[in-house]
């Protein structure tokens, strides 16, 4: 058995440190070392699959931290989640990368780009090799600070700075629960490896409390409800940035986090209703407010909310393999919408739908790749999110909570009606503004086509049509095998329908009667069109709750700090200077005094001996030749 | 020369000891003497007149040393040589004023201790006893002797020497060069 | 006969003398003679020594022989010295010659 799974975040992090340093010299090639790294990573993630495929699993690695009575073991988790993970993101990492060659070319901090997406790529793996929530927790704030460098990669812009911040700060709140949450576990437990979870018993309120504050963790890192609000702003990064970190992978990792604690979830109910109950109020949440946004990426940006809210409501109801499933395949599809979004902007530089259109007849790979992703996570067969959402869908239907099944149906219903808003609006049409279309670079549509392809194709692993192997290889080892799902036709039918009906209704809206219907519709519901092209009011919200009270605390806090705090520095200050002038004082009367003695006294003598000095050398001999018979004397008296 | 000198004294009824040590006590004498107007003198072209004659002196000493060899060097060298040296340096630098009016002052005193001093540390050291002679060797040095032990035994310091000669030569001859502006 | 310490005695007058006049002459040529006298003394010393201690091949006479050409060689370099000095500071009296002091 080979041991090399550790190695797989190693390559990216060499391409770290190698752009970091020596990036300005590389210019150009930093991006062939970035994308050469993350292709090795790709080529060892293939081959540890393969490995596990063999039976090949989990290895201890060192011995950390060793107590008394704990010793942290650190190791590798091979299994069939990691892997499927793992290739995930070194798949579309590499891809992303590629894309970015052509997206950032002229960018002047093109290698440090290059070198961010790196340390992301090493975290990320990192992450999902881990075998302790230590470990784990420290890549999940590696890939946390990546998350802040990139969306404010552009900081001249001082939105994009803000965002960056918002982004990292809102993450933090739950990052804390998190922590607090492992401080939780390894109390209850005294072990931290995710191996441990699966044979936890007793002391069923603090576990329960400990899977609540991790499930914190994710709700930050994955932007579910209530702490949803970094991601929309998160799309003032780069594009590829949004692709790779914001839709695809590290968004994911609350998702794998619920995932790779699934058994604590599992024995602690409670905590998996709460699950279930935030993800289906983010998706439909975010789903409503996508319908109504005019920002391109925005609306990515929720919809990638609403997906994330979607898994998490799987994985709520119980459905391992369908949230896990469902995590892979949007991760494919909503790369690829990035990607088109980001070839789209590349082309005309604005962001507002409302400017767009037409751009199909310019940009066939793009809006071809477009229009397919769109299928996919609308929920068309025989597209990947089809299947995977009907995994998911099938799941709540027999979980048995009705009110749960009634918010991912009317999710499916908006995410139709929104994605087909979007491609209608950006693709067909006539362009609402002046527009310079030209088609992307190869380096950015080879990427696109390939992840089309692998949007069209990717689920079929889950589907019936292969027997589905992905839910027989990813399902829990722990004894919680596989739900034996048959096809479930009704679902199966359900799910499309509603697809079909949310991509005509955009249809109707957006492509018969352009300007009509919706203003009619948009003045009709006013109220509701307010609420949600506010977002909820969320950002309000919390500036009133949050941010306005903060602020006043730390005015007060400042108040205090010039006066008590500063008052008492100040007149330490003085009791200082007043203390130094008495030192000064002793210096320069005694301290110098004693000095000026000792220097006066040299002087004196060597003004009389400086006599001796004439600068005649006989009288120089002379002292010699007296020194010669002192010497002589002193021998022969001696002797 | 001397051995044929006191051949001649001694036919003459004068004992040989007797002769060579009055002449040896006189000679010694007199190149002290010499050589104290040598440092004595105010005049420099007097004191190298001086300094002649204890140089003859000397090597009138070294006759009864048994070193005639040394004694004809002596007189060859130094005196012919070197002497001559001495006055042309005098010659060439006699518009200095080269008269000095001696006053006896504190540097002058302490010199002469430091002198007095020497010599009696050496008085003190030679009549310690270690000095007693061991064996007179008993054939004087022949001038064959000498010049086969330049040539075999210090034929390497002899060579060192006239090496050492050269190169004052040249060194004489750059420094006493009038340099052309 | 003469005892060797009668030599040593003429000697070591001469070395005082020679000291005496090395730090009492102004004139630097003076000097150079007072240095011929010490030169001198120290001959009469080693073959003194030669006579008396017997020593083999003669070596303190030819020892003295190459204090004696060492010694012209000295005052070769020495007067050439002199002279120079002579040329630029127009004058050979050393207490003249003070850029040392201080």
């Amino acid at each position: 058995m080979v041991k090399f799974a550790h190695l797989i975040p190693i390559f990216p992090f060499a391409a770290f440190v190698i752009n970091i340093f020596f990036g300005r010299r590389l210019k150009k090639a930093s991006a062939l070392i970035a994308i050469a790294a993350c292709t090795a990573s790709l080529a060892l993630s293939l081959w540890t699959f393969l490995g596990l495929l063999k039976g090949q699993g989990s290895y201890p690695l060192f011995d950390w931290l060793i107590f008394e009575d704990f010793t942290l073991h650190v190791g590798v988790t091979i299994d069939s989640l990691t892997c499927a993970m793992l290739l995930v993101v070194t798949s579309i990492g590499t891809l992303i990368q590629i894309y970015s060659i052509g997206y950032m070319s002229q960018d002047p901090r093109f290698s440090r780009f290059f070198a961010y997406l790196s340390l992301f790529m090493a975290s990320m793996l990192g992450l999902l090799l881990a075998d302790n929530f230590l470990i784990l927790y420290m890549f999940w704030e590696g890939v946390g600070l990546c998350s802040y460098l990139l969306i404010s990669f552009w900081f001249e812009k001082i939105t994009a700075a803000k965002a960056g911040m918002k982004a990292f700060i809102t993450t933090r709140i739950g990052d804390t629960g998190f922590l607090i949450g492992i401080f939780l576990l390894f109390v209850a437990s005294r072990d931290l490896s995710f191996a441990g979870l699966s044979h936890i018993n007793g002391n069923t309120g603090l576990y329960t409390a400990a899977a609540l504050l991790i499930f914190c963790g994710a709700i930050g890192k994955s932007a579910q409800f209530p702490l949803h609000v970094w991601l929309p702003d998160a799309m003032e990064g780069p594009t590829p940035v949004s692709a790779l970190i914001h839709a695809a992978t590290m968004v994911a990792a609350g998702v794998y986090l619920v995932a790779r604690c699934f058994g604590l979830f599992l024995t602690h109910q409670p905590a998996l209703i709460c699950v279930a109950y935030v993800g289906a109020i983010t998706t439909v949440l975010a789903a409503s407010i996508a319908t109504v946004n005019n920002d391109i990426k925005r609306i990515l940006a929720y919809s990638t909310i609403s997906q994330l809210g979607f898994m998490m409501l799987g994985l709520g109801v119980g459905g391992y393999s369908a949230g896990t499933f469902h995590l892979m395949t949007h991760a494919f599809f909503k790369a690829l919408l990035f990607l088109c979004a980001g070839s789209v902007i590349h082309s005309v530089h604005i962001q507002d739908i409302q400017k767009m259109g037409g751009i199909f007849n310019k940009m066939k790979v793009t809006g071809t790749t477009f229009i397919i992703a769109g299928l996919a996570i609308s929920g068309v067969p025989p597209f990947s999110g089809f299947w995977s959402k009907d995994e998911i869908l099938t799941e709540i239907f027999h979980s048995g909570h009705p009110a749960l099944f009634v918010a991912a149906a009317l999710t499916s219903l908006l995410t139709a009606f929104y994605m087909f808003r979007l491609i209608f609006l950006v693709l067909f049409g006539k362009p609402r503004s002046e527009l310079h279309l030209h088609e992307s670079p190869k380096t950015m549509t080879i990427p696109l086509i390939i992840l089309a392809v692998f949007a069209i194709f990717a689920g079929f692993p889950g589907s019936p049509l292969m027997n589905n192997v992905f839910q027989s290889f990813i399902h829990l080892e722990a004894g919680h095998a596989a739900q034996e799902s048959s096809p479930d036709y009704f679902i199966m039918g359900l799910s499309t329908l509603i697809a079909l009906s949310g991509i005509a209704l955009a249809y109707c809206l957006y492509i018969k009667q352009k300007k009509i219907l919706p203003q009619a519709i948009r003045s009709r519901f006013a109220p509701l069109y307010q609420l949600l092209s506010n977002k909820y009011y969320f950002d309000e919200l919390y500036d009133f709750l949050f941010i306005k009270p903060c602020g006043r605390i730390a005015k007060t806090l400042a108040g205090f700090d010039l006066g008590v705090i500063d008052g008492a520095v100040n007149k330490t200050a003085e009791i200082v200077v007043i203390l130094s002038k008495i030192k000064a004082w002793i210096d320069t009367t005694i301290v110098d005094g004693a000095v000026n003695l000792t220097a006066k006294t040299v002087g004196l003598f060597s003004k009389e001996l400086r006599k001796i000095q004439t600068g005649s050398v006989q009288a120089y001999l002379l002292f010699a030749f007296f020194g010669l018979v002192l010497m002589m004397l002193f021998k022969l008296i001696v002797k | 020369m001397l051995h044929g000198l006191l051949q001649f004294l001694s036919n003459h009824g004068i004992p040989q000891g007797l002769v060579i040590q009055a002449t040896f006590y006189g000679i010694a004498g007199l190149t002290v003497l010499f050589a104290f107007l040598v440092v004595m003198s105010r005049d420099i072209f007097h004191s190298a007149v001086f300094l002649v004659l204890t140089l003859f002196g000397v090597a009138c000493v070294y006759l009864y040393l048994d070193a005639e060899f040394l004694a004809g060097v002596q007189i060859l060298i130094y005196i012919g040589a070197i002497m001559t040296l001495f006055i042309f340096a005098i010659m060439l630098t006699s518009d200095a004023k080269t008269r000095l009016a001696r006053k006896i002052d504190l540097r002058i005193a302490l010199s002469a201790g430091a002198a007095l001093a020497i010599f009696a540390i050496f008085l003190k050291i030679i009549r310690l006893d270690a000095w007693q002679p061991q064996t007179l060797s008993p054939t004087p040095l022949g001038l064959t002797q000498i010049g086969k032990s330049l040539m075999t035994d210090f034929g390497l310091p002899f060579e060192v020497i006239s090496l050492l000669s050269l190169a004052a030569l040249v060194g004489a001859i750059v420094i006493g060069k009038v340099e052309k502006k | 006969m003469i005892p060797q310490s009668h030599f040593l005695i003429f000697s070591a007058a001469l070395f005082a003398i020679g000291i005496f006049g090395v730090l009492t002459r102004k004139n630097a040529i003076g000097i150079l003679m007072s240095i011929e006298l010490i030169l001198n003394a120290v001959n009469v010393n080693l073959i003194t020594f030669n006579k008396f201690l017997g020593t083999p091949n003669g070596l303190g006479q030819i020892f003295a022989l190459f204090v004696i050409a060492i010694a012209a060689a000295s005052a070769v370099v020495g007067l050439a010295l002199v002279i120079a000095i002579y040329r630029n500071a127009k004058s050979i009296l050393v207490d003249k010659l003070n850029l040392m002091k201080w």
